[in-house]
């Protein structure tokens, strides 16, 4: 049972070189490889769940070396989830490919690639592992954006792939400087070494400083997001849904697993700095991100503005450093994926259907695509942080996390974050409804100069954005079932 | 009080859920939609009123959801206070829903989908709101109810209506987000938000700063649906939506969603002995005093009919919050009394200014001179409801308002009473010229409305003594540009552009006809899909007045005061 955690990062590196080496003979080969490995990495994924669920953490040593010196998997309560949403989400959005494309091999390959990257980071036991599979999402990362095939993704893959790697040896900086310091790289190991070396210790300090900096690059955290608007909007609506869910959260998810399980809580409070400047970031990314969504004209520059304040928020829930923000982190690191992703790939029917990719040409929307207005509607508004949907129980876990620490200013602009959120979504929900649609000659002019519009709402891509819905309100409904999950590998933190 | 575990809180709610399924399914034939919206107000009104007989027997039946967020669980329960706003709300929605049928058909207007969609999720939610059993569920519907409103209030799609649409959800949101600071305060200090009659115990043991900071911010969050003033400007714009919206969300539904909330907050959350430990109940009821005259003053100032009546709905919604935060047991009853009293008198008199907008496109006080003639079913209902409005006897008006002044004079405060009589006093000066004029006046014949005109304390003295500059002065005005010209003349001060605009909609201009209006026997006036449900409102305005014992609302009042303020009443 605990081969399917190691399965789950090598059956999709294993598929992708499929698509390629096939595709020499049968053009068209990566959309079954694809199809057919993410349905078992779904499989997989359950499995994992599953067993965590019934018997609780278990873990994996690679090749059979024994931690701290092997690789070490880890399948607990909190990554497992995660594993499920990305095999969900990879499924969802091989499913709205096959419509909306691309529908080329070598997309394929790049996909499941990042499926493997993304699963490897969020099930890894060890910091050095962790910086490989980080490398291979933004490798991976860095040619999906630019599948786009417009001078403008190639320019923002570029942008990208430079201030990746810059973010990724940043980390990398921070896991010598651990190693120095301890000579381990297992995050257990670490965490029982690091304090007879001292937390404030300079080293440990200044490992902890180029640590969180590199995967706050990854997060896009304001000021280092300035990658991803560009990477959100000019690769394909496929590709934009997909690192939207999932990319920044995975990196997410690897700054908590670091700050927590390698650091501890005690070192955030043996090292005040660390946590008040984290607090500081989160607060002003959120309000940044959400001022510099207002202003946008491209909604899936919007979108993506969107991400770094709401990844402000994922933040603040794990720098306020209480049980409780931390679960309310957690829920919201997955609630925004399932969200964001299903707003993406509302906007990529929106903009392949109508034409509608900037603001103003939303204008009276919703007659002509009710049924997809409704969802997009639907996910704005559990953005915004309307209850029962799943952007809710986050927010609501970290005020009440912030409150009982008596961080009074990061609560108040958590609480604000929500007319923060209606100040960009509403227009847009205001402009679908309530506003007359464009007289048709510029509209035919729009389609011709965006080179898209004009086809049939795809029932396929279609039901993908249904699921997202689906999911993002019945796991707000059923929350409890997700803290479940997190509760016994929280309650060791604290 | 027992609990009684039953699925139908639960399934009141999901009744109107399933309605909006139904009507959207049924959106290609209007006949079969309607129906579904009649059916859908039938079983909620059936599933809410089969609950009274057990809670009125000290029964709460009670549908437990399990866990929502951690610590808070998800459970519905129909106790005596939500028993009277989810029995309020479904009961008036029945009555409202024949009479949107006949409003929107008798205008024609676009987007009825949508709009019965939307209506039956704003019940849904507001019988969310009523059954919410802590404070994390009712926020829950708190929200869902705004969102819901939100495409009826931007229903018309003009520049106005959405500018108001957007102005409704940045009030109300900004009042759910005070509202949540509020709710996790209490939750941080007390780890519970659960309402217990008589208020949650470990409040008395809490941070007196933390404790006064959350009821701060509950008092204020939900009081923008209450529309408190200062935090009231959205009520009056939100007119822009169709009458029945007006009526029954903004006059009963929606903004009593925020009065109910705040009575929440004072009798199952603070309690009175704690609100009066800290000295919470003044300062509110000062605030709700001040909005109840300043409102009505405003309100003599509107010509516009739905206008004034949001600005008389403003000063009304405070008489409740002045009972609440008054805290002596006489007053509490008042106050809860009036929800029921002014949703039966505030609906009719929407209902008659509906009625009027669909027959005559009059939608201006200063027009209606000898309406009477034209719609006098309509304009006797609408003089039944505005007496109650005054607070004089045989109307609901007045027995909420008996126990106000009792309650107030018992809590040793009598400058309210004073507050209360004047405010009677100002309801007439701003409703009944409207009733005489109507009968016995004519569209040739009648004085100056609105009462009040002009800058409050006179126009301004010029330095020189000159005499202020009138119409006509300027050379613009000599020689007008082509576009003016074209215009009818009209007086700034009176002229409402929605009106006009609305007038030019439907092909139709505003204004009693020339020769005066034809006298319209009784029953031709309307279609009887509006007059039945204004004779059904004005009915249950003085039913409520003469035998308020008889209409449980009284009983379940009685029912909660007991409780929170261990009080018997006879």
């Amino acid at each position: 049972m605990t081969d399917a955690l190691v399965l789950l990062v090598g059956m999709p590196i294993f598929a992708a070189i499929l698509p390629i080496a096939g595709g020499i003979m049968w053009n068209g080969l990566g959309r079954y490889v694809a199809i057919a490995a993410t349905l078992v990495q779904v499989t997989l994924a359950g499995i994992v769940l599953n067993s965590v669920l019934t018997n609780g953490s278990f873990s994996y040593e690679v090749g059979g070396y024994m931690p701290p010196f092997g690789i070490e998997l880890v399948g607990d309560g909190i990554s497992a989830p995660l594993l499920v949403l990305i095999a969900l989400v990879t499924l969802g959005v091989v499913v709205y490919s096959l419509h909306a494309g691309p529908h080329s091999d070598a997309f394929y390959s790049e996909l499941l690639l990042l499926l493997a990257g993304l699963s490897g980071l969020v099930a890894t036991g060890d910091v050095f592992n962790l910086y490989v599979f980080l490398e291979i999402t933004g490798l991976a990362t860095y040619a999906l954006v630019a599948s786009g095939r417009s001078p403008k993704a190639a320019y923002a893959s570029l942008k990208y792939l430079i201030v990746g790697t810059i973010g990724a040896s940043f980390y990398l900086l921070g896991v010598g400087y651990l190693f120095v310091a301890t000579g381990t790289l297992n995050m257990a190991d670490l965490a029982a070494k690091i304090p007879a070396v001292g937390y404030d210790s300079p080293l440990i300090v200044t490992a902890f400083a180029f640590i969180a900096v590199g995967l706050a690059v990854k997060v896009a955290l304001f000021p280092l997001h300035t990658w991803q608007p560009d990477a959100y909007a000019e690769s394909p609506h496929s590709v934009s849904a997909y690192i939207a869910a999932l990319v920044s959260t995975a990196a997410a998810y690897g700054l908590f697993r670091i700050v927590y399980e390698v650091f501890t809580v005690e070192f955030l409070e043996a090292v005040p700095l660390a946590r008040d400047a984290f607090l500081a970031f989160a607060g002003v990314s959120i309000i940044v991100g959400a001022v510099l969504a207002v202003v946008q004209t491209d909604l899936k520059r919007m979108l993506a503005y969107s991400s770094v304040s709401h990844f402000g928020l994922v933040v603040a829930g794990f720098a306020i450093a209480n049980e409780t923000a931390l679960t309310g982190g957690l829920i919201h690191l997955v609630g925004h994926g399932i969200m964001k992703g299903g707003l993406f790939l509302a906007v990529g029917v929106f903009a392949t259907t109508a034409g509608a990719r900037r603001v103003e040409e939303f204008d009276g929307l919703a007659n002509r695509l009710p049924l997809l207005s409704g969802l997009f509607a639907i996910l704005a508004f559990s953005m915004v942080g309307v209850p029962p949907a799943i952007g809710f129980p986050g927010k609501w876990n970290i005020v009440v996390g912030a409150v009982e620490a008596g961080e009074w200013a990061i609560a108040a602009i958590v609480v604000g974050s929500t007319l923060l959120t209606l100040g960009y979504f509403g227009r847009i929900v205001e402009r679908m409804y309530f506003a007359d649609p464009q007289p048709s000659e510029t509209e035919q002019a729009t389609i011709v100069a965006d080179g898209e519009g004009g086809l049939e709402p795809s029932s396929l891509m279609v039901a993908v954005v249904v699921v997202a819905v689906v999911g993002a309100v019945g796991l707000g409904i059923g929350v409890s079932e997700l803290v479940g999950t997190y509760e016994p590998v929280l309650e060791v933190y604290f | 009080m027992s609990t009684v575990t039953s699925w139908l809180p639960l399934a009141a709610v999901l009744a109107p859920i399933a309605g909006i399924v139904l009507i959207l399914a049924t959106r290609r034939q209007p006949n079969v939609r309607e129906g579904a919206t009649i059916l859908t107000a039938v079983s909620t009104l059936v599933l809410v009123a089969s609950m009274v007989p057990t809670v009125l027997s000290g029964g709460v039946p009670t549908a437990d959801l399990g866990g929502f967020v951690p610590g808070v669980a998800f459970v519905l329960r129909a106790d005596p206070l939500g028993m009277i706003f989810a029995l309020l709300a479904s009961f008036l929605w029945l009555i409202t829903s024949f009479y949107s049928i006949g409003y929107m058909r008798g205008l024609s207007e676009h987007s009825q989908t949508r709009y019965f969609a939307a209506f039956a999720g704003s019940i849904a939610s507001a019988v969310g709101v009523a059954f919410a059993s802590n404070l994390i569920v009712l926020y829950v519907f708190y929200e869902l109810l705004t969102v819901a409103t939100y495409p009826l209030v931007a229903h018309d799609q003009t520049k106005e209506a959405r500018t108001a649409g957007r102005k409704y959800l940045a009030y109300t949101f900004g009042g759910g987000v005070a509202a949540l600071a509020g709710t996790a305060l209490i939750f941080v200090a007390t780890g519970t938000v659960a309402f217990t009659p008589g208020g949650i115990a470990e409040l008395a043991t809490v941070d007196p700063l933390v404790g006064k900071a959350a009821f701060a911010l509950l008092a204020g969050g939900f009081g923008v649906k209450a529309a408190l003033m200062p935090i009231h400007s959205w009520l009056p714009d939100a007119m822009v939506a169709p009458t029945p919206v007006s009526g029954l969300l903004h006059a009963v539904a929606v903004v009593k969603s925020g009065v109910f909330a705040i009575a929440r907050v004072v009798i199952d959350v603070f309690g009175p002995v704690q609100m009066s430990e800290w000295g919470l109940g003044i300062p509110l009821a000062i605030v709700a005093a001040a909005t109840i005259l300043i409102a009505s003053v405003i309100a003599l100032r509107q010509d516009n009919l739905k206008r004034r009546l949001a600005y008389s709905t403003i000063s009304q919604l405070s008489y409740i919050i002045l009972g609440l935060a008054l805290l002596s047991p006489a007053a509490m009853v008042g106050g809860l009394l009036h929800i029921p009293a002014h949703a039966f008198m505030k609906l009719t008199l929407f209902f008659a200014a509906g009625a009027i907008h669909v027959e005559t496109h009059i939608d201006d006080i200063s027009d209606m001179a000898g309406i009477g003639r034209r719609m006098p079913v309509t304009m006797i209902a609408f003089a039944i409801a505005s007496v109650g409005m005054a607070g004089l006897p045989v109307v609901a008006g007045f027995v909420s308002k008996w126990y106000l002044l009792i309650g107030s004079v018992d809590a040793g405060h009598s400058i309210f009473v004073l507050v209360l009589l004047a405010s009677g006093l100002l309801n007439i000066g701003y409703f009944w010229p409207i009733v005489y004029q109507a009968f016995f006046q004519t569209p040739a014949d009648s004085d100056a409305k609105p009462l009040l005109e002009g800058p409050f304390g006179g126009s301004p003295t010029r330095t020189d003594g000159g005499e202020p500059a009138s119409e006509g002065e300027y050379a613009v005005d000599r020689n007008p540009s082509d576009l003016e010209k074209d215009k009818p003349k009209s007086d700034p001060e009176t002229d409402n552009s929605d009106s006009e605009a609305h007038a030019e909609d439907h092909g139709h201009h505003g204004g009693p006809p020339a020769g005066g209006w034809d006298w319209h026997p009784f029953g031709t006036e309307s279609t009887w899909f509006m007059l039945g449900p204004i004779l059904v409102t004005a009915t249950g305005a003085i039913v409520l007045g003469i035998d308020p014992q008889g209409a449980i609302f009284l009983d379940l009042i009685f029912d909660v005061v007991e409780t929170a303020a261990e009080v018997t009443f006879p």
